[in-house]
């Protein structure tokens, strides 16, 4: 589905992403982790062209990204875009639309849907992230969990096959952390794609069908969740899990 | 009667306008009687007010003497102050406000090529006239269908406001359109923009004959320059009457007009003049009344203000997102293009603009006045209106483009749909505040002969010799204008706000 070869990037000299090769399958549901800085929202944001690299290339499906972003690049971006959905850690919400605006905003213009079609595919999509009483509501009066459970379904309301999520459970309380897990684990019985940056373990167990560790710029360790977060083999994921420390306490 | 103007040097005069009503006030406060002889031959110096920047004959800067002035009307004060037993004094002082000036204190005497007019002889003292002109219509060379004054009715003609010729061709029903500078209504009728122009002989023999595309159609009237002295030195104004005599049955005023080209035989008339003529000319005191048929012009000038600043607003609100855009999602050189765009709009003044758009490109780009107007004024307002955009784009978050752009959208599309929407209700105040600014400044385009509020007021205030009037309803219009506009923005960003 995806396939990422040596990527490439650098910020001001210092190398981000350092050489980062990386395959996801169709169905497969991937969580990527790693210490602070690692880059993976870097990498995250390089798989649907949000960020231009140095090196290396991005495929998606039957198109590839090549370095830099010349002009030559816009179809293809428009055409991996509408494949590849990405949930922000912000949301970003349309602050101007309301719910309902949100999630038919792309299916209307970019897609040509005609807006009674949209708004009932909407309104589908708003019940099934539980927001239907919620789709006259302008973002600035949805609470944080609601406005990424919108943000979800804007990025669905494209029928996409991956999705791409930026820490989806950063600003969640536990409960909807278990809720947010029951909406993906539904989304991923129905075969979509998922690549998730995420520091909550539970998550990724959860969820994941595989771990890729990120850090320095380089894929430091990858497997299943349960190899990679209990009995991680390299000394910096056993630090960043706090393994070493509960080992000698 | 009136001054050359060099346009390239003439300044706004909106601004001047005000003070000039300021000064007025001021001056209604207390006016010193006395003898306005006596304090010039005790000073002994005769200070006298023209304009410099004019150019030639009457009065200009001598190129030979820092400071210096030269024309015809500087060798007829020598001779009067002589007469008078002092020495002459000039005084720089803007044309326009020549009168306010003088009603100030700032001189002694306005000397400069100022006509006998019913309203300024109400306000001022004038001597027996030094000069009598001829008001001469030029026309096309290959248009036949202006043949005299009856010929001008419906037709668009290019003279001086608060003229006698002004007064004429209202009354033929003519299309008056008022200019203060004596090039450019040469230029406008050479161009098309008017049918036929009525000015001074002095005027038309060194700034329009000398044009190959325009003829004489003719002389159709005459007028007198005279100098104005203060209400209530009748002394002085003796004193330069006797003085003025004097010279002419000398010969000596003949000769300075010889000197400088004006003299013609209509001169004569000031040799024999006699105080039953100087009666006689002074007669007619008529004053216009402010009255309905005022009012309606006024309504319609406003009526013509609104329209420029709506349609220049229509032109400056699309070009400015446009460069607003330009500037910030361009390449290289369409970003530094609209760059410069706007510091070059920005950074010159919009009269200048005006100016160069109507009379200097007028070869080439062949505009009437409205349309050169909202043209002008468009494209320079909309170098502000990009700068107001480009501040509400840059206060929408990026991520809400990087969110239209991850949903497939090409950067235009998400610049339409999701980003300047959220833009606009952040520009939506400065726009506000530049749609007002825009209605006071379409005060300017009267520099190129459209009749807006400004003008309107100006023309109405010395005709009927008040400012206190015409001024009110002139502020009155404008407050009706720009208030309802500030209230209507604000309903707006309240509904915004909410949205
Ligand atoms: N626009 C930028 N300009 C300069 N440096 C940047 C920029 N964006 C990211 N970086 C740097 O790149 C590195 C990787 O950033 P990235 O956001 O990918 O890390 P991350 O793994 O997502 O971290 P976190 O877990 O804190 O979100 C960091 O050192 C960051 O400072
Ligand atoms: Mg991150």
């Amino acid at each position: 589905m995806i396939d990422v070869k040596e990527l490439r990037k650098r910020y001001d000299g210092q190398a981000v992403l350092d050489g980062v090769s990386a395959t996801f399958a169709r169905g497969e549901v991937v969580a990527l982790v790693g210490p602070s800085g690692g880059g993976k929202s870097t990498f995250l944001r390089c798989l649907n062209g949000l960020e231009s690299f140095d090196a290396g290339s991005v495929r998606v499906g039957g198109d590839t990204l090549g370095p830099g972003c010349g002009r030559s690049q816009g179809a293809v971006l428009g055409r991996i875009r509408q494949r590849v959905g990405f949930v922000f850690q912000q949301w970003h919400l349309f602050a101007h639309r309301t719910a309902l605006g949100n999630v038919i905003e792309a299916p209307v213009f970019v897609r040509g849907l005609g807006v009674r079609e949209a708004t009932e595919r909407g309104r589908a999509l708003l019940a099934r992230v539980g927001l239907s009483h919620r789709e006259s509501a302008y973002p600035a009066a949805l609470s944080g969990g609601e406005q990424q459970r919108v943000a979800i379904a804007r990025a669905l309301a494209m029928d996409p096959e991956v999705l791409l999520l930026d820490e989806p459970t950063s600003a969640l309380d536990p409960e909807r952390v278990g809720e947010l897990v029951d909406l993906l684990a539904g989304l991923r019985a129905e075969g979509l794609t998922m690549v998730a940056v995420t520091h909550e373990m539970r998550f990724a167990r959860e969820l994941a069908s595989r771990v890729l560790v990120l850090h320095g710029g380089r894929v430091i360790e990858e497997g299943v969740p349960d190899e990679v977060l209990t009995r991680p083999n390299h000394a910096r994921t056993r630090a960043f899990l706090g393994l070493d420390r509960s080992a000698r306490g | 009667m009136e001054q050359p103007w060099s346009w390239a040097t003439r300044p706004p005069h909106t601004w001047r306008w005000a003070l000039a009503v300021l000064v007025l006030l001021c001056a209604a406060c207390g006016h010193e009687t006395g003898t306005g002889l006596e304090r010039v031959r005790r000073a002994g110096v005769l200070r006298w007010g023209g304009d410099a920047q004019g150019g030639e004959p009457y009065v200009m800067e001598d190129p030979e003497q820092v400071g210096g002035v030269r024309g015809f009307e500087v060798e007829l004060a020598d001779a009067l102050a002589r007469e008078l037993g002092v020495r002459a004094a000039f005084v720089q002082n803007d044309w326009s406000n020549l009168i306010p000036s003088l009603d100030r204190g700032s001189f002694d005497v306005a000397l400069n090529g100022l006509e006998v007019t019913p309203a300024r002889a109400g306000r001022v003292l004038f001597t027996r006239p030094y000069y009598v002109f001829q008001q001469r219509l030029m026309a096309r060379l290959g248009d036949a269908r202006i043949t005299d004054l009856a010929s001008l009715r419906g037709k668009r003609v290019g003279t001086l406001a608060n003229s006698q010729a002004w007064d004429l061709l209202l009354r033929v029903g003519a299309q008056a359109l008022p200019y203060e500078g004596v090039q450019e209504p040469y230029i406008d009728l050479e161009e098309g923009r008017l049918d036929a122009v009525l000015l001074d002989d002095i005027i038309a023999e060194r700034y329009g004959q000398t044009r190959p595309r325009l003829r004489v159609v003719g002389d159709v009237g005459e007028g007198h320059y005279a100098i104005a002295v203060r209400p209530g030195e009748e002394d002085l104004r003796a004193a330069l009457d006797a003085a003025l005599t004097r010279l002419a049955r000398s010969g000596e005023l003949r000769a300075i007009f010889q000197r400088w080209h004006v003299d013609d035989d209509a001169e004569q008339r000031m040799v024999d003049w006699t105080e039953a003529d100087t009666k006689a000319l002074l007669a007619d005191t008529s004053t216009a009344h402010l009255g309905w048929g005022q009012a309606v012009l006024f309504l319609q000038a406003a009526g013509v203000t609104l329209l420029v600043s709506v349609l220049a607003m229509a032109v400056a609100i699309p070009l400015g997102v446009l460069l607003a855009l330009a500037r910030l999602y361009g390449n290289g050189v369409v970003s530094r293009a609209s760059t410069l765009y706007v510091e070059l709009l920005r950074g010159t003044p919009v009269l200048l603009q005006l100016y160069v758009l109507y009379y200097g490109l007028a070869g080439v780009l062949r505009l009437d006045a409205l349309s050169a107007s909202v043209v002008g004024l468009g494209l320079n307002y909309a170098a502000y209106e990009a700068e107001v955009y480009r501040a509400g784009v840059q206060a929408v978050p990026r991520g809400q483009l990087e969110a239209a752009l991850s949903l497939g959208m090409p950067l235009r599309l998400a610049l339409r749909r999701v980003v300047m929407p959220q833009a606009f209700r952040v520009a939506l105040p400065g726009v506000t505040n530049d749609f007002i600014a825009l209605l006071k400044d379409s005060s300017l385009v009267s520099v190129i002969s459209v009749v807006e509020l400004t003008k309107r007021m100006t023309i109405t205030a010395v005709d009927v010799r008040s400012w206190l009037v015409p001024g009110a309803l002139c502020a009155a219009l404008y407050l009706a204008m720009s208030y309802p506009l500030a209230r209507l923005a604000r309903r707006l960003e309240a509904r915004l706000e909410r949205g």
